[in-house]
């Protein structure tokens, strides 16, 4: 018994120092395997949600992504919509959303990307208010928090 | 108890140590020049050799000398340095700042570390979607290199991780050398356990927010590495926890100490890594035979991980990181490194062996590439 221990540990030590020499020159295949497992996906929260519609402007296009209410392990009753335009963005933006896609308008949004200013004008009862407003890579993101 | 036992060192002969030396001179040669060294911009490659040289002198010191935290401190303290400093090297670059700023959240810019690991768990189990603004596959620090990294290193290591890979450790490591003696001499061994309530804590914490709660409220480290741009109460309140913990639980604590105290008492994944200490094969062991209870080794343990009834019980704590300290004090060969299954006092120079090379290896390419940025941005500050 005491030998099949010893044969038993080496055998794992020396396994654990072939992992050790394939770990690096396999990391980049490792990764992508690892980064296709089921759950290997940004949370919506980080990643503001799928596009759910695209309005191309005159020399913009703004995305309106789906609403997120991601929790735990149920909805949450409050969450966001994020907004993105990209392209080239006017100085001032100014548009109408319907976050719902059930005909009516849901907000009124003004942003002033000079003075970094956004003004809401909430048209339905469950938009809250501005949550993020701020230039990014692409243009500018904004986040609308809304009630359930 | 026998207290003439003639003391079997670790130390081997130059020759010994070389040929010993010789297999990490080889991958380490690979690993940071691809097989072909390029010289044609001297910084670079001046900085390569600086780095290559460095890591193949301490493991060469280690054989040669027996000793082995002394060098494995060096190389886990510049690698600490050397990660803040290319870090914030970057974002200085990037950002022309420290902070990262709404839109890298939006844009989920955010490099990953392994600490937020713990806190992942829950939501990808109920949501199957990971809670941090960074990138799953592409660009510096992405989730699914670092999840890969940390994930064979603490199968292999154990804690061993928290001495041998973690780019934090380093820190709290090299200013618990700062003072010859502690002045603060007894902490109650309690606090050991501290860390378990912290994971528990930002477990359920990040579940029920969806947010990675220890980096976004307490990882000291976000002091040298990068954090939320202040612009409201809460971000101001954010930076005062991350300056406060890491000036003292980092520098103070440490410095009055001579223990790892954010290590020690904080760290959420210290306490995962213990636990999977159970599993590694490589741990430490106490010859009882040799031992005669001097518990030097106990006064030494950065980690709070060896108790005098430890010791008389001749077996460390899951605590144990395996870092080498108590292992270079212990005059008497008493407490070595060995391998699971093998009988303490058995077979010590084939455990140290092995366990130094896999550490050591690990270490030293998970390290070399922040340690060659560095020396590079140096050489360019100088020449």
């Amino acid at each position: 018994m005491k030998k099949v221990k010893i044969i038993a540990g080496i055998s794992w030590a020396i396994f654990c120092l072939i992992l050790i020499l394939i770990l690096f020159p396999g990391l980049n295949s490792f990764s992508g395997s690892v980064s296709k497992l089921p759950f290997m996906k940004l949370n919506p929260r980080y990643t503001g949600g799928e596009i759910a519609n695209q309005v191309i402007q005159e020399r913009c296009t703004l995305d309106i992504r789906k609403p997120v209410f991601n929790g735990f392990l149920k909805e949450r009753t409050s969450g966001f919509v994020q907004l993105d335009w990209h392209g080239t963005i006017p100085e001032m933006i100014k548009d109408s959303i319907d976050y719902d896609h059930d005909g009516n308008m849901d907000f009124c949004i003004l942003v002033d990307r000079k003075n970094s200013k956004t003004v809401l004008d909430p048209i339905s009862k469950k938009v809250k208010g501005v949550v993020i407003s701020t230039p990014t890579s692409y243009g500018w993101a904004v986040r609308i928090g809304l009630l359930k | 108890m026998d207290n003439t036992l003639k003391v079997a060192g670790m130390r081997k002969s130059f020759g010994k140590s070389l040929l010993f030396t010789l297999p990490m001179f080889l991958i380490t040669f690979m690993f940071m020049t691809g097989g072909k060294p390029n010289f044609s911009d001297p910084a670079s490659g001046l900085a390569m050799l600086t780095a290559f040289l460095l890591v193949n002198v301490l493991y060469f010191f280690m054989h040669y000398t027996g000793k082995t935290d002394r060098y494995r401190a060096v190389l886990f303290i510049i690698f600490a340095l050397s990660l803040s400093y290319t870090l914030i090297h970057n974002m200085l670059e990037v950002r022309k700042s420290m902070s990262f700023s709404q839109a890298d959240i939006l844009e989920c810019k955010i490099p990953f570390c392994h600490l937020v690991i713990p806190m992942m768990i829950l939501p990808a189990a109920f949501t199957k979607s990971i809670i941090f603004p960074g990138s799953i596959i592409s660009g510096f620090a992405n989730i699914s290199s670092m999840v890969v990294l940390w994930l064979v290193a603490t199968l292999v290591l154990g804690r061993g991780f928290c001495s041998w890979g973690c780019f934090y450790g380093g820190w709290d490591d090299g200013f618990s050398r700062i003072r010859k003696r502690p002045v603060i001499k007894k902490i109650s061994e309690l606090w050991k356990w501290m860390p378990f309530a912290v994971l528990l804590m930002v477990v359920l914490s990040a579940a029920l927010t969806m947010m990675p709660t220890y980096c976004s409220w307490i990882c000291p480290f976000k002091a040298v590495t990068e954090f939320e741009r202040v612009t409201s109460v809460e971000s101001a309140t954010k930076a005062g926890i991350f300056l406060s913990l890491f000036g003292g639980l980092v520098v103070a604590l440490p410095v009055m100490t001579k223990k790892r105290t954010q290590c020690s008492f904080l760290c959420p994944l210290g306490a995962i890594n213990s636990l999977s200490n159970k599993i590694t094969p490589f741990t430490v062991k106490i010859d009882k035979d040799a031992c005669n209870e001097c518990f030097k080794c106990v006064g030494v343990c950065p980690l709070y991980a060896l108790t005098t009834d430890d010791i008389k019980a001749g077996k460390v704590s899951l605590f144990c990181s395996k870092c080498g300290k108590c292992v270079d004090a212990c005059s008497r060969n008493a407490i070595h490194y060995g391998i699971r299954g093998i009988p303490s006092g058995t077979m010590k120079n084939f455990s140290r062996n092995l366990f130094l090379f896999v550490s050591f290896l690990f270490m030293a390419i998970f390290s070399s590439g922040s340690i060659i940025n560095t020396f590079h941005g140096l050489l360019k500050l100088i020449f």
